[in-house]
């Protein structure tokens, strides 16, 4: 049975999803096809913050606050607990340096929007007990990120499209996209052809695979995050705890060029966040590595050395998994949304390297006002436009 | 009594039952992981031990065919100590490949 519709959507992780619901609501018809089952890429292999803190100030930060946003209300919109709490996030500060540094950022998030500041040793320690106070100097303090459960976001996302008329089909892989005159005209997958004027590339890391049936060129790179999970204890991680060099490692990566330490090669940060049922998630690296989602020794004893050092009770929990996920990673670290130039209904919404989940929810707003309306009112789009790219 | 087959726990560590799971395949759950990330059968301590097998029949039994290579274990196989593994050396890691 072929159908037809106003948009394919390409991928079944939290972008795909949100904008099939956004699209939908606004009475768009929509398929969304997944090659696997939902959530088997990053969506599924990722942490669960909301964390603006963590955003580079500029366009990056605005999108994320206006994700803020749209989640204080997800949960009744999508008739589902996606388990979201506003928890609050550290950013711990390590050494005088880095201080000078977080003290620049917190400034100019504050320009932004976000009511970040800077906090000293004793409110570190009250806001999140048992820090090794020797290992910092303090941390930047931010209220209103929070945490979700992706799983279950991504599914509500769906599933709320669906009940608004969308059609999903997991375990099918899109194959080919037709074109007719040069512009789009569907998709074929190994089961059957979808007829839409319009196909959305939501495949994050695997975006350039399906740039590749237009013949496009996207500068999207898979870039592996490693991740350990504790079985589920009382609450002891109370807020997002990441450390200042997570910034530094996630936007300027070329400052650690220098540094030829295992820790640095492998872009090892902290983030640790302690999910609703109990369990801790630790992570994680940033590794270019193709697409393997393997775990490493090496990386998962990095990474859980680095994080007992700041918070030495963590040394008595048990691990129960470790698992690998690929980030979409930009070039210069922002999602590419809209249009192509060049390919008519084309459309990109993938790139969003370790912020889709926090992201995912104006992404799905952005898309589906450039789409329907024409324009948006999301503040700072036009610098999230791929043809900022040479994508030909 | 008779007990009502859909309130049998499968998955004991989660609280998941036999109904979540036949309410996953009928949503479109094709594999025991897609399964996992619907209803988090799996995910607790044992992870998947004990109710893998049994999810794998469920699958078979609504006749859908899984790719059981598919479902490997990630590390660890047991539960492992945190502290443990920050003193695994360089050494014995390159020894293990």
């Amino acid at each position: 049975m072929s159908l037809t519709a106003d948009v394919i959507i390409i991928g079944g992780g939290v972008i795909g999803s949100s904008i099939n619901y956004y699209l939908s609501k606004r009475g768009q018809r929509v398929i969304q096809l997944e090659r696997n089952y939902f959530n088997s890429g990053a969506s599924g292999s990722c942490d669960t913050m909301i964390a603006p803190n963590t955003k580079e100030p500029n366009e990056h930060l605005q999108l994320a606050l206006y994700s803020v946003e749209l989640y204080k209300t997800l949960s009744q919109e999508l008739g589902r607990d996606i388990e979201y709490e506003k928890k609050g996030s550290l950013l711990l500060i390590e050494n005088e340096d880095e201080l000078h540094i977080m003290e620049g950022i917190v400034k100019k998030q504050n320009a932004l929007g976000l009511n970040s500041r800077i906090i000293d040793v004793d409110e570190t320690m009250y806001l999140q007990p048992g820090l090794n106070r020797d290992a910092i100097v303090g941390a930047s303090y931010s209220e209103v990120d929070a945490d979700v459960n992706p799983f279950r976001l991504n599914l509500a996302f769906a599933d709320k499209a669906v009940s608004l008329g969308a059609k999903v089909f997991t375990h099918e892989a899109a194959q080919e996209i037709l074109l007719r005159n040069g512009a789009v005209a569907g998709v074929k997958t190994n089961r059957d052809t979808y007829y839409a004027p319009i196909v959305i590339n939501a495949a994050g890391s695997w975006a350039p695979i399906v740039g590749k049936m237009v013949g496009l060129n996207i500068p999207i790179k898979p870039r592996r995050g490693q991740t350990v999970i504790t079985e589920a204890v009382p609450p002891f991680v109370h807020k997002l705890v990441n450390n200042a060099r997570y910034i530094v490692g996630k936007h300027h990566p070329e400052m650690l060029k220098n540094n030829h330490s295992l820790k640095a090669q492998m872009g090892i940060a902290i983030s640790l966040v302690q999910s609703k049922k109990g369990n801790i998630e630790f992570g994680n690296s940033r590794e270019f590595v193709g697409y393997d989602t393997g775990n490493t020794y090496l990386c998962l004893r990095e990474l859980l050395k680095n994080a007992t050092r700041i918070i030495p009770g963590l040394k008595n929990l048990n691990i129960i998994r470790t698992m690998g996920g690929l980030r979409p990673y930009p070039p210069d670290s922002k999602p590419l949304i809209g249009f192509v130039n060049g390919v008519p209904g084309f459309f990109l919404a993938a790139g969003h390297e370790g912020d889709g989940i926090c992201l995912s929810p104006v992404t799905g707003k952005l898309v589906s006002d450039l789409i329907v309306d024409g324009k948006t009112d999301v503040p700072a789009a036009p610098g999230f436009d791929p043809n900022r790219f040479d994508l030909f | 009594m008779v007990p009502n087959e859909d309130d049998i726990y499968v998955c004991r560590c989660e609280e998941v039952t036999v109904g979540d799971i036949k309410r996953a395949i009928a949503a479109g759950a094709r594999s025991v992981r897609d399964i996992k990330v619907r209803t988090n059968a799996g995910m607790g301590v044992c992870q998947g031990m004990t109710c893998r097998k049994n999810i794998e029949r469920m699958l078979r039994e609504a006749k859908i065919d899984f790719d059981a290579c598919c479902t490997h274990q990630r590390f660890p196989v047991r539960l492992l100590n945190v502290g443990d593994l920050t003193a695994i050396t360089r050494e014995e890691d390159e020894a293990c490949r």
